[in-house]
């Protein structure tokens, strides 16, 4: 009898992860909402952000805004980043997943705020589609939605920038709301 | 894995070792090229050159939730190529890099596809055969090409990091998982670039780095000093590195470059000044390639230079950490090498460890290898 070759990645032998991930309970709108929004520095996200917080508050009613800046967008938001989002907010809008690092954290960001009760809608340039499903598969969520803008972000102009915020709120609000979401993800599951 | 010497040709199996090779590319564990399928008693002896506990973590990537034990940079390491008595040599380059920021961010990630840079210092280089002079980039020397292979593979494997996956370079860059050097400290005229890093001469160590390129400077005619310094600074000082108002460089130079400086005055660390006052652009340039947001000058300060007829560039290192310098290859051409840190680079060196007992079962390589380094 041969020897075995040697499995080289540790995940053969790896017994099934923990329990199942499931979205968070929407809220049937965000009016009146405390909506986080989590910038991760890469160039263009704060406006972008900033944007969708202002329309959210005047087209939806939402309560208030609060941003917060990640120290590193390559890492996940830190354990004391996260803990301020989950009290300070009903909602969160993060991004811009806008490079390969980024895009993946940024999902990860959306997956660990979901965890923790908090809807949250993450926003990915659409040309790193492939990591952010990559990362959503290896957190346990494949299929985790989040929101894509076409490639590229960093170049826009400030009135570009509002465009594309524009463009992305209804999505948001379909995303945070289950006002919007149809598909069945408002009830605590992740779409397959 | 035993010595090529011992192998006698007529007891091999080449039709089942291709069944086993293409087997593991079946597996997607290849980086291109084929895998040394690793087997228990191939990594035992990989595992009995270190002290280490082979379920010992020795890096993790919290963003993707992965992380890498001696037992798995072991299995890679065999599968890259490597003999058994490299490990400790992988075991250490492994450990430089993740004490680097910029590979435990998102290095192996990013859209600027670095490549590693290991450095190999003191008596383990002449033990183990690691290529210092000639062709120090590459290839034809087992232990250099191994050893930077084991690393890609243990990103790709350990951590889970595919091309067009979770790794998203969009060119990638040329060398990458293949660039380990050792140090030519033999014609060096200074000392040990590990020494820099914390770990005295003659103690055999390890150093690495990201790199997004290396490009050579080819000066093989001057007989100044500064003017060798000139074209090294022109190189480095190119707009199209420059993302950020400062950017680290690092120069492999050769060892007629390097006992030019040396003959002429220069310290290491006079070579760093020298390049550290001079390289970077003036913000007209930045602006004339639309990266007028990298200057460090003031408008007004740009101004008062100009009318004093007297511009300055904007630096872009201001300490000798932003520029390692580092002597390697053949004392035959006067040709150097910059090389593109990514990030910032700590310099540390991590001693390789020398096993107090390699068992009796490990090669003669190995054994030779072992005792005071």
């Amino acid at each position: 009898m041969p020897n075995a070759i040697l499995d080289p990645t540790g995940q053969a032998d790896r017994t099934s992860a923990g329990p199942a991930f499931t979205l968070a309970r929407r809220r049937p709108g965000l009016r009146g909402a405390r909506v986080g929004l989590l910038v991760n520095t890469k160039r263009n996200a704060d406006l972008l952000l900033e944007e969708v917080g202002r329309l959210l508050m005047k087209e939806q009613g939402a309560g208030s805004v609060m941003a917060r800046t990640k120290l590193a967008f390559a890492q996940p938001v830190t354990e004391d980043m996260l803990t301020e989002l989950t009290t300070g907010c009903d909602v969160v809008v993060t991004g811009v997943g806008d490079c390969g690092s980024c895009s993946a954290s940024a999902v990860t960001d959306g997956i660990m705020l979901e965890g923790r009760g908090i809807p949250a809608a993450v926003i990915c340039s659409d040309a790193f589609g492939a990591s952010a499903d990559a990362i959503a598969s290896l957190r346990g969520a494949p299929g985790y939605r989040y929101l894509t803008t076409p490639h590229p972000v960093a170049v826009l102009t400030p009135d570009e920038v509002r465009d594309r915020a524009r463009q992305l709120v209804g999505d948001i609000v379909s995303l945070l709301a289950s006002g919007g979401a149809s598909d069945g993800t408002a009830d605590g599951e992740a779409a397959a | 894995m035993t010595q090529a010497a011992s192998l006698d040709p007529a007891s091999l199996d080449p039709d089942a070792a291709q069944r086993a090779i293409e087997y593991c590319y079946e597996q997607g564990w290849s980086d291109g090229l084929p895998l040394v399928p690793a087997t228990r008693p191939l990594v035992d002896q990989f595992l009995a050159h270190t002290s280490r506990d082979p379920g010992e973590v020795i890096g993790t990537l919290e963003q993707v939730g992965r992380g890498c034990t001696v037992y798995l940079a072991a299995v890679n390491a065999a599968m890259a190529g490597c003999r058994p008595e490299y490990f400790p040599v992988v075991l250490a380059a492994f450990g430089a890099l993740m004490a680097e920021r910029a590979a435990r961010g998102g290095g192996w990630q990013s859209t600027s596809g670095p490549a590693p840079l290991i450095v190999v210092n003191g008596p383990v280089r002449a033990e183990l055969g690691f290529n210092a002079t000639g062709g120090v980039f590459g290839p034809g020397f087992r232990a250099n090409a191994t050893v930077a292979r084991a690393i890609g593979l243990i990103v790709r494997n350990a951590f889970g990091i595919h091309p067009h996956v979770l790794e998203q370079a969009t060119q990638g860059v040329p060398g990458r998982w293949s660039i380990c050097i050792a140090e030519n400290e033999e014609e060096s005229p200074w000392e040990p670039f590990s020494v820099g890093g914390g770990v005295p001469a003659g103690t055999s160590a390890v150093s690495a780095t990201l790199l997004r390129t290396s490009e050579f400077v080819d000066n093989r005619h001057s007989h100044h000093p500064e003017d060798v310094l000139w074209d090294l600074a022109d190189t480095i000082s190119r707009t199209g590195a420059q993302i950020f108002k400062e950017a680290s460089a690092g120069v492999v130079l050769c060892p007629e470059h390097a006992q030019m400086f040396a003959g002429a005055g220069y310290s290491r660390a006079a070579v760093q000044e020298w390049l550290m006052a001079r390289c970077g652009r003036l913000p007209a340039d930045l602006r004339r390639a639309g990266k007028g947001d990298l200057s460090k000058i003031s408008p007004e300060d740009e101004a008062r230079q100009a009318a004093a007829g007297a511009g300055e560039i904007s630096r872009t290192m201001m300490s000798s950490r932003q520029l390692p310098v580092i002597v390697a290859g053949a004392r035959n051409a006067a040709i150097s090498m910059v090389v593109r840190v990514f990030g910032e680079w700590s310099g540390t060196a991590v001693p390789v460890e020398v096993p107090a007992e390699v068992t009796a079962g490990a090669p003669a390589g190995a054994r030779a290898g072992t005792g005071t380094r």
